[in-house]
């Protein structure tokens, strides 16, 4: 922050070197509107880039479904809804049955909730058990005070960018047939249990993914309650849970609701967890697309595709009309107090609660750090349960003898990072300029807001596939033949995926940032594009470098895409690599995983540290 | 103390000496969406004036200051710098300086940072390097060891004296002060405006100043503007509109006051409803004097010669709480105290008077009943409004 303000200064301290009095005013007008084009150059540049890597490609795709052959038609559509297997009973509906006979078969035993029923199902479970898993955190983290708070506080950003391909090998070390679950059970004497390829086995590893996401913005909105507020409620002769219920829960709920909104949608719209955990047996609408993919049902893809994009888009709309209405934005001047911990006195109210947060920690414990410990136990474990360095000896063998078109360690994890900086360094100007663009007032911003932000609830395979045709495979432009490689049209997949996290994370600062500051240094002679520079950006810079670690990290996990688009033997990365290796066997594949997971630690700490302080999304 | 009552017709926006005004708003109009914050104002600060816009929240008042900083663009009307229309300049071209009721410091640079920021844009004055130009500024409000310091470490009034010299730095030719002292205590307040006053006198910098304190607007302008639903109702110096308010509004907005409404039963002196007479009522051996029939006690209010009254017309007067006396002036009433506040030097007592409030200034304690009077040159005639 400091650097940018000093770097500020030495740019204006140079302008202003005593030449000439005359001339340095249009110098500097010149420089400014040069500025001011600036933004509006970088604002074309960053649609041109989400034209071509988002709406080209993921338009010719969808296209398909409705043109086939030339001729437009609902045909695939129609199909798509008949078809029980998509739409279980709810696909008699669409055939034109009678709405009892389909409700009476709904509540029948043997009901069929069909692909996309399956999926709603999962992502409903998933979102109860993460509100469930996220709420007991944002109590603890709300309001008791303990060594390590502000340190668990920021952990919990973690499985959010922990690449889910590893999550997955991390699970299945878990819960596995020889994992460490049913280890555990067999020391205590109890029989094993198979949870991998279950329906608990994927809504545990999405609870793992989501319930810190509820957590987060639960906290945050518990913290913002006014304290004097409960003051005032108790004072009126409120007791204490029905202070909490008056006053702490109506600002905390629609928190819970973004949450699990989210929740919804991201499980919703899930791959490489149900594609590890669930195989195809238990496949939701993305992994039966990316099935379709791989078997060139292209048309049907895209229709199913844009069933999926249409019932998560549903979901966004609807909360964000709630959203819309139900936002406080008055930020407590006096947060509540935090308890300590560790009970005062030993009465059932104060303990009561305690132990229900230790419950809570062995709970979390299993689900959080179970994962990540068991696949780096399961990488230094022999099939003879032996401690070992087997796993990442095949690594290093792979690495050195391995064939061309082998799966080898180095090049996965080059890729990985020329990727995932490549891909930083592009997802940040753009999202930049978006949230510049969007956090200013003017008719259509919401469009904008909307436009931009698109990439976050379209199907990673819809994009890679279209990238891969689109792009990789080549378009014809005016009689010119336009063709970005693999590796290309990773990177720019990976910043389009990117970028909405860098928005996420400038514009608050940029929404929150006192109109009056801007308005002073208009006042005193700074032109719009100017005043972004000195006053905007330095103060969003923590937003902009915990952009950067979004980006970064997202770009290192992303499985969708790239495994679409990794067609070739060179552009494989780390999470690709752990996915061929699973398809094999386990320990190499942890063992790649706690390479990655280091990879991912190291990158973070980085970029930390070349930034100054990072701020939570 | 009558001639300085005289009803003052003349055109307060008016500028005898010929050059135009160094800040004009002609018709100015701002609407958002349906409401107009602003409404077709037409003011004229002088050049080296200390210009107030004082009202209640919501009166417009800060809307026509960001008007004319730039950073809104009126609907309607024209605003001129030095005869010169401004519409479509930035504000970074308007050559402002601007303080702002939170003092907006850049919290990311020194205080010296923030003071030199204006100099990065603008040339300090010749001869005078760019840090010499900050300690000097930092030197004009006092705080000539700030430079390296953190805004933040700083208390609410040396932020507010910060903003202010980052504001005069790079010389800009209008000063616009929105409410720059209204979140500091009371006491810090008077001091503060007695230093801001000062140092606009010495720079004789044109200035345009928003506060809905109207005590503290009284105390620092050479005119002062009363707003009211995006309007000037009197644009005077401060003494007229304390004295010669011209609405019920003004009358009720500035000070205290006790205003009154009746009808006119009979007009005595003067030639009744002949407005071509003199202005002055000095010339005039005996004024005019309407008797008004308030309540059923019947009050006599002097009327200036060029105002024309007629029995049955609705009159609206104010008479200041100092001057309704205890037992004195030609029109009297009974009235009940009601309560009645300590104020150190006087008290203030409120009255009842029939359902109406009167408010009286006292040195001696009051209770039970009294007769308050007022003579009628004591009495402002306010117009034929507040029916």
């Amino acid at each position: 922050m400091s650097d940018a303000s000093r770097g500020a200064d030495g740019a204006t301290d140079a302008d202003g070197a005593p030449d000439s009095d005359r001339s340095r005013p249009l110098r500097d007008r010149v420089a400014d509107r040069l500025r001011g084009r600036l933004l509006t150059a970088l604002a074309v540049v960053t649609s041109a880039v989400l034209v071509a890597a988002f709406y080209y490609p993921v338009g010719t795709v969808l296209i398909e479904a409705v043109v086939v052959d030339g001729v437009p038609t609902l045909a695939v559509f129609a199909e798509v809804f008949r078809d029980p297997f998509y739409f279980g009973e709810f696909a008699r509906l669409f055939s034109g049955e009678s709405p009892l006979a389909v409700a009476r078969a709904l509540l029948g035993p043997d009901r069929r909730l069909g692909i996309v029923g399956f999926t709603a199902y999962q992502a409903a479970l998933s979102t109860v058990a993460s509100v469930a898993l996220g709420l007991p955190a944002a109590y603890l983290l709300a309001r008791f005070e303990f060594p390590g708070r502000r340190t668990l506080r920021s952990l919990t950003i973690v499985p959010f960018v922990l690449p889910s391909i590893m999550v997955a090998v991390g699970f299945v070390a878990t819960f596995g047939d020889n994992g460490t679950l049913n280890g555990l059970l067999g020391l205590l004497g109890l029989p094993p249990v198979d949870l991998l390829f279950t329906l608990e086995a994927i809504v545990i590893a999405h609870a793992f993914y989501n319930a810190p996401l509820v957590a987060r913005v639960t906290t945050a909105a518990w913290e913002s309650v006014d304290a004097s507020a409960v003051e005032t409620a108790r004072s009126l002769g409120a007791g204490s849970v029905r202070a909490f219920f008056d006053v702490v829960a109506p600002q905390v709920y629609p928190a819970v609701l973004t949450g699990a909104a989210l929740t919804f949608v991201f499980t919703f719209g899930t791959f490489p967890i149900v594609l590890a955990l669930g195989g195809f047996e238990l496949a939701t609408v993305e992994v039966f697309v990316y099935r379709l993919v791989r078997d060139l049902s292209y048309a049907e893809a895209a229709a199913l595709a844009i069933v999926e994009l249409v019932i998560s888009l549903g979901v966004l709309l609807a909360y964000l009309r709630y959203e819309a209405r139900n936002t406080v934005s008055s930020r407590g001047v006096r947060p509540l107090p935090r308890k300590s911990l560790f009970p005062g006195a030993p009465t059932a109210r104060e303990v009561l609660p305690r132990l229900g947060l230790a419950a809570y920690a062995v709970v979390a414990g299993l689900v959080f750090v179970a994962p990540i410990a068991s696949m780096t136990l399961a990488s230094v474990t022999g099939g003879d349960g032996a401690l070992t360095l087997d796993h990442y000896r095949f690594l290093v063998d792979r690495q050195r003898t391995g064939a061309a078109f082998q799966v080898r360690p180095w090049p996965a994890i080059r890729n990985s990072l020329t990727f995932a900086s490549a891909a930083t360094l592009l997802a940040l100007p753009m999202g930049v300029v978006v949230a510049v663009l969007t956090t200013r007032r003017y008719r259509g911003r919401k469009l904008v807001d909307a436009a931009a932000m698109a990439p976050l609830a379209v199907s990673g395979i819809i994009v890679g596939l279209g990238l891969l045709r689109g792009l990789v495979f080549g378009v014809e432009i005016a009689g010119w033949r336009f063709a970005a490689t693999g590796a290309v049209a990773i990177v720019v997949a990976h910043a389009v995926a990117g970028y909405p996290f860098v928005v996420r994370t400038v514009a608050p600062g940029l929404e929150g940032l006192d109109r009056s500051l801007i308005e002073s240094a208009r006042a005193l002679g700074a032109s719009r594009a100017r005043v972004i520079r000195d006053v905007e950006l330095p103060l969003v810079w923590p937003g902009v470098v915990a952009g950067a670690a979004f980006a970064f990290a997202i770009s290192i996990g992303e499985f969708t895409a790239t495994v679409v688009l990794a067609t070739g033997a060179d552009a494989y990365t780390m999470p690709v690599a752990i996915e061929r290796f699973i398809g094999r066997r386990l320990g190499p594949a942890t063992a790649m995983g706690v390479v990655l997971l280091v990879v991912t630690g190291l990158s973070f700490v980085v970029i930390e540290r070349l930034g100054g302080e990072t701020r939570g999304l | 103390m009558g001639s300085e009552w005289a009803p003052s017709s003349a055109d307060p926006t008016a500028d005898s000496t010929g050059d135009p005004p160094a800040v004009e708003l002609d018709g100015v109009t701002k609407r958002y969406g349906d409401t107009a914050a602003v409404d077709d104002v037409s003011l004229a600060v002088r050049e080296g004036e200390f210009f107030t816009l004082v009202g209640p929240s919501g009166c417009g008042k800060t809307t026509t200051l960001r008007l004319i900083a730039g950073f809104e663009e009126p609907t309607a009307g024209e605003i001129r710098f030095a005869g010169d229309s401004v519409a479509g300049v930035p504000p970074e071209e308007r050559d402002v300086g601007v303080v702002f009721q939170n003092y907006a410091l850049f919290p990311h640079m020194t205080v010296g940072e923030n003071v030199g920021y204006g100099l990065n844009f603008a040339d300090p004055p010749e001869g005078v390097s760019r840090d010499e130009r900050v300690a000097e500024l930092l030197e004009l409000v006092d705080l000539p060891d700030a430079a390296d310091r953190d805004p933040e470490s700083l208390s609410g009034g040396q932020q507010q004296r910060v903003a202010m010299a980052r504001a005069l730095a790079p010389g800009p030719d209008l000063l616009l002060l929105d409410e720059p002292m209204s979140a500091l205590d009371a006491r810090l307040r008077e001091r503060l405006r007695v230093q801001v006053r000062k140092i606009q006198s010495e720079l004789s910098i044109t200035t345009v100043y928003v506060t809905h304190d109207q005590e503290e607007a009284l105390a620092i302008s050479d005119r002062v503007a009363v707003m009211r639903d995006g309007t000037p109702e009197q644009i005077a110096p401060p003494r007229t509109v304390y004295r010669e308010p011209s609405s019920r509004f003004v009358a009720e907005f500035v000070g205290d006051n006790n205003v009154f409404a009746g009808r006119v039963v009979d007009v005595e002196g003067g030639e009744a409803g002949d407005g071509g007479g003199a202005d002055d009522a000095e010339s005039n051996d005996t004024p005019r004097i309407a008797a008004v029939d308030v309540g059923g006690e019947t009050l006599r209010v002097a009327v200036g010669e060029g105002v024309g009254v007629e029995p049955g017309d609705r009159l609206t007067f104010c008479v200041r709480p100092e001057y309704l006396r205890i037992d004195e002036g030609e029109s009297r009433v009974l009235a009940t105290v009601e309560s009645a506040e300590f104020l150190g030097e006087t008290t203030r007592v409120t009255l009842d008077w029939g359902g109406r409030d009167l408010v009286v200034r006292t040195r001696d304690p009051l209770s039970g009943e009294v007769v308050v009077g007022f003579d009628p040159e004591d009495a402002h005639l306010i117009g034929s409004d507040g029916a």
